[in-house]
């Protein structure tokens, strides 16, 4: 199963469009679900749904074979985590799928970092879905401790008074 | 008077739901030995965190609906006013701005992470916060480069 998801703060239509027409060409042999947010596209070739709880959400990430979402960080953090194949496509503003198009410079720099493959517009979407099936995500070391541990430090500072 | 560190600080985090609420959580080990509350956007995140702990969720806003950005603030500034934290820590988007600057009014210490998601420069949320920062971390290296006051220490994913 290719597992869908783009979020649920604006719909992102343009996306779930074009693999419903990948899929329509034949181009896709496996089996999608997806969570499409509040949007009236209804997808012809797969089920959907608007948005899944947190743990269902991380159900179907483990259960699916690759990853096609937004380019954003939730998504592209839990797939690194389960070190499933991914393909981003951002949002961009100029089709009011976002307030700004930061999506695009996040999906530059993991597609650099190896961590994820990039579809920057519909039309490179099929040859991207084609490389899916065999993409290896490279490992990302956590630098989380060191975070943390600034934080922490940070706090243990703090006086109230 | 100044208490010793010891004393109990309450400690606000807030995050919408999605990826700035993952990078929070994270981050969870810098926290675990004082008293928190969440603050989210959507009830689907709800779940999870009140596991965590006590949790006000205020719904989505942002730039282009500014009568919903009126009534999150209008909740936000219920709940600060009830909760009275001592420290703030937000990874964005508006909704932590608005907890940050609500906090800093009421004398809380701000702790701001701008996300991952923030390549080239600082969201625009991390861009105000930045001049009432406390603390405030980027992560990527470069975008030290470019604004004063601001530390990259890593990155939380």
């Amino acid at each position: 199963m290719i597992f869908l998801t783009v979020g649920t703060q604006f719909p992102f239509d343009r996306f779930i469009r074009a693999v419903d027409n990948i899929f329509d060409q034949g181009l896709i042999d496996e089996e999608i679900f997806a969570q499409i947010g509040e949007t009236s596209y209804k997808p012809r070739n797969f089920e959907s749904v608007a948005s899944l709880e947190k743990k269902v959400f991380d159900e179907c990430f483990k259960k699916a074979s690759s990853v096609m979402s937004h380019a954003g960080v939730g998504t592209i953090t839990v797939a690194l985590k389960n070190h499933k194949p991914l393909l981003v496509m951002p949002r961009m503003k100029r089709y009011k799928e976002h307030v700004n198009d930061h999506q695009v410079a996040t999906a530059k720099k993991f597609e650099e970092l190896g961590h994820v493959l990039a579809a920057y517009d519909v039309d490179e979407l099929p040859e991207k879905i084609k490389q899916l099936s065999t993409f290896t995500p490279r490992k990302r070391v956590s630098q989380v401790q060191l975070v943390a541990g600034r934080i922490a430090e940070f706090l243990n500072g703090v006086s109230i008074s | 008077m100044v208490l010793s560190k010891n004393i109990k600080m309450k400690i606000c985090l807030a995050a919408s739901a999605g990826g700035h609420l993952t990078e929070l959580l994270k981050l969870a080990d810098s926290w675990q030995q004082y008293e928190v509350f969440y603050v989210s956007t959507a009830d689907m995140v709800a779940k999870k965190l009140q596991q965590y702990g006590p949790t006000h969720v205020v719904g989505e806003c942002n730039r282009k609906h500014l009568l919903r950005v009126i009534l999150v603030l209008v909740r936000c500034i219920r709940i600060i006013l009830h909760e009275r934290p001592n420290v703030i820590i937000s990874t964005g988007a508006a909704v932590g701005c608005i907890m940050c600057f609500l906090g800093k009014l009421l004398g809380a210490k701000v702790v701001w992470i701008d996300s991952i998601a923030n390549v080239e420069r600082i969201s625009l949320s991390g861009r105000m916060v930045r001049h009432i920062a406390d603390l405030f971390l980027v992560q990527w290296p470069e975008l030290v480069e470019q604004y004063s006051d601001v530390e990259y220490v890593g990155a939380v994913i």
